[in-house]
């Protein structure tokens, strides 16, 4: 199978791996491939840093998915049979929605307002990629898109991203909730003091040490959103059936470069835990080995003691230019190392993976990809023909 | 620069961070400086760079002059709690209790501020009646989130209530903005969209959290560059030449594209941060053309960093490349 024939047949494909290596971009040029294709395509970025944006020729995003019209496209000679829109998704913005939605509207207000909201929506872990979920499950279900495109955030916190759902739905452990939701913690102090000696001591222990004093909002959060949480624990499950689903594949992005790489083995085998498989891998950023291109058999590795007759073969070509031809001689050969260390560390990475899954390579253009015609010419890469 | 005590190294995932850090660090106790290098992840890359096997929850001596610790938030948070409740019955009582395990969660941000909380202890520690350390360098986390802890003192002093932890968020936020303690580095590509986040992270930095800014150094800058018509030359005779010296002639111009090309856009992006940024220090480091990154690389890193951490704050765009007169 090749890249193309997996993006066709699914309808959600998430890019997922370490920042910097161009997943972004990647994500993009899918989604414009699947527009190109005739596809009603959403591509729906969670990475804060407003990247998608501008490789989309956005200047920005909002929490709303907007369409980059057909003439923006047209304009830059890329003809699409189906449409392109993108998501990016505003942490806070997110949050906002999920309350506006589904709290009760009486305690809309009262939650908004709330400090420790405030506290939880800014800065709860996983609570970001939570949302990203969530929007992904309200886009697979409204049924007006044939491809939903996902960029993930960087490695660690793409497994932030899949255990998001998990965590959250631990957190909001009904249980711990109706502790919560006591009416002593509303009361204050004294009740609690009557009621439990223990829990009264080590709350106010904690409440000193660490000036949170804010256990009555707690309380108060939590009863304002316990309709809000009473089906969470299904759509956490809905969520789940959703990334593991058959509609969806996980492409992983990487380049070559050894830290990186190790990233992406353990992105994998914990992808592997939680039972999203890969279904493709992505080396962005690549340099080809010279040598490599030769016929089978005649592998020759060029290396520094080549030096000599190399710069002589391009003085050759190039009479009076001596020392150009030496420095074009070494850069010539400081990309040859470059190039055999990845290709050593992609196939090593290779071998753990099975035959079904594509892999394609993109090779480091010497240019920046963040215009859509970028984009586009990406496409001859990952998806040439296997 | 070099003098001050509390270096932040800040980057977005992927533009060699971590390097930086572990370069920063090594090139400090090289100086004879007592040098502590953290890391904000349990599970990161830093240790290793720098000679050490595993995460080391505790300061851990790696070489001459040189420790490494790992920060994981829950555990200075339960640090913490033992130095402010030092009995230890009731420390037990408190952690196995499943308030505290819900606390813990509820309470977004402790986290991160016991973590920061944590690196200012380092900063502040005596042995001896001296400090401790005579500098620490500290490898954030990717961008963002590496804001967000930065900012959680400041954020906490004015949420929190009165209280322990408000007095102390207090204090550590004034050690993060003094300028004569601390520095923050930002690491980038001299590619557009990292720079352009890198611009953004910087305006963020000097403005809205009023931290002091150190070096914006630029990491794997191409400078080479091959005039057009001389490769175009290579190319031709490539086209002439029979088989195997033509396919190396083709390479060989492929290549000095390829270097000219990287080169181009890196001085095009250099030159906007020159340019937005006015009172900071431009630290170019060299792209390295290695088959595999090692301790060779991670010296030629440091070598390269020192001279332009001596630099005066005030000083404009210092250049590292050799001959680079632009």
């Amino acid at each position: 199978m090749n890249l193309a024939e997996l993006v066709a047949k699914h309808r959600i494909v998430i890019s997922a791996g370490s920042g910097g290596v161009g997943k972004t971009t990647v994500a993009a040029s899918v989604a414009l491939w699947g527009a190109i294709q005739g596809r009603r395509t959403v591509v729906i970025t969670i990475d804060p840093a407003r990247r998608l944006a501008s490789s989309m020729g956005l200047d920005a995003l909002g929490s709303e998915v907007s369409e980059i019209p057909a003439s923006l496209l047209a304009g830059q000679g890329i003809e699409a049979r189906g449409t392109l829109a993108a998501l990016m998704l505003d942490q806070k913005g997110a949050w906002d929605a999920l309350v506006e939605r589904h709290a009760p509207a009486d305690a809309r207000e009262r939650i908004l307002k709330n400090r420790f909201y405030q506290h939880l929506s800014q800065a709860f872990a996983g609570s970001h990629e939570y949302m990203a979920i969530e929007q992904l499950c309200l886009l697979a279900e409204s049924g007006e898109w044939d491809l939903i495109v996902v960029d993930t955030p960087p490695t660690r916190h793409a497994l932030d991203f899949l255990e998001a759902p998990r965590r959250l739905d631990d957190f909001l452990d009904r249980s711990v909730i109706r502790w919560f939701v006591k009416p002593y913690f509303s009361a204050g102090w004294a009740a609690l003091q009557a009621v439990n000696r223990t829990a009264s001591f080590i709350l106010r222990r904690l409440e000193q040490a660490t000036g949170v004093g804010a256990l009555a909002e707690i309380s108060d959060f939590f009863s304002s959103m316990s309709g809000l949480f009473e089906n969470f624990h299904t759509r956490v499950a809905r969520a789940y059936e959703v990334l593991r689903g058959p509609e969806t594949a996980f492409v992983l992005v990487t380049s070559p470069e050894e830290q990186v790489l190790g990233d992406a083995e353990y992105l994998c085998s914990k992808m592997e835990e939680l039972a999203m498989p890969l279904k493709g891998v992505v080396f962005n950023r690549v340099h080809r080995e010279m040598a490599r291109k030769t016929r089978r058999g005649s592998v020759h590795e060029v290396d520094a003691g080549d030096f000599v007759q190399i710069a002589g073969a391009i003085g050759r070509a190039l009479t009076g230019e001596p020392r150009v031809a030496r420095e074009l001689a070494q850069n010539f050969l400081d990309y040859e190392v470059l190039a055999r260390g990845e290709q050593l560390r992609m196939e090593q990475f290779q071998v753990g993976l099975t035959d079904e899954v594509p892999v394609v390579r993109v090779p480091n253009f010497p240019r920046d990809v963040h215009d859509l015609q970028a984009l586009a010419r990406m496409h001859a890469h990952l998806f040439a023909a296997a | 620069m070099i003098q001050r005590k509390l270096h932040f190294v800040l980057g977005k995932g992927g533009v060699g961070k971590t390097t930086m850090a572990a370069a920063m660090a090594t090139l400090f106790a090289r100086r004879g400086r007592r040098t502590l290098a953290i890391e904000m992840d349990a599970a990161g890359r830093l240790p290793g760079m720098l000679g050490s096997s595993g995460a080391a929850p505790t300061p851990k001596a790696v070489g001459p002059n040189l420790s490494v610790l790992s920060l994981d938030g829950r555990t200075a948070l339960e640090e913490y709690l033992g130095l402010v409740i030092p009995v230890k019955r009731v420390l037990t009582t408190i952690f196995s209790s499943r308030v505290y395990q819900y606390f813990v969660a509820a309470a977004p941000g402790l986290k991160e501020l016991m973590t920061v909380g944590k690196i200012w202890y380092e900063a502040t520690r005596e042995e001896d009646g001296r400090p401790r350390w005579d500098a620490i360098v500290v490898d954030a986390p990717a961008t963002g989130h590496g804001l967000q802890y930065l900012s959680m003192p400041q954020v906490a002093h004015d949420t929190f209530g009165a209280g322990l932890v408000q007095r102390e968020a207090g204090r550590v936020a004034a050690l993060l903005r003094d300028p004569a303690v601390t520095a923050v580095h930002l690491v980038t590509l001299g590619e557009d969209m990292p720079v352009t986040e890198t611009l953004e992270t910087h305006a963020k930095l000097t403005g809205e959290l009023k931290l002091p800014a150190g070096r914006v150094i630029v990491n794997r800058v191409h400078a080479r560059r091959f005039a057009p018509e001389l490769v175009a030359r290579v190319r031709e005779s490539a086209a002439s030449a029979p088989g195997k010296q033509g396919e190396l002639l083709e390479a060989v111009a492929d290549r000095a594209t390829e270097e000219s090309g990287w080169a181009e856009i890196n001085a095009e992006q250099l030159e906007r941060l020159r340019n937005a940024l006015t009172t900071d220090a431009l630290v170019e480091v060299p792209f390295l053309y290695a088959e595999e990154f090692g301790s060779h690389e991670l010296d030629q890193i440091a070598r390269t960093l020192e001279p332009t951490l001596e630099v005066r704050t005030s000083g404009t765009g210092r250049r590292v490349r050799r001959g680079a007169t632009e």
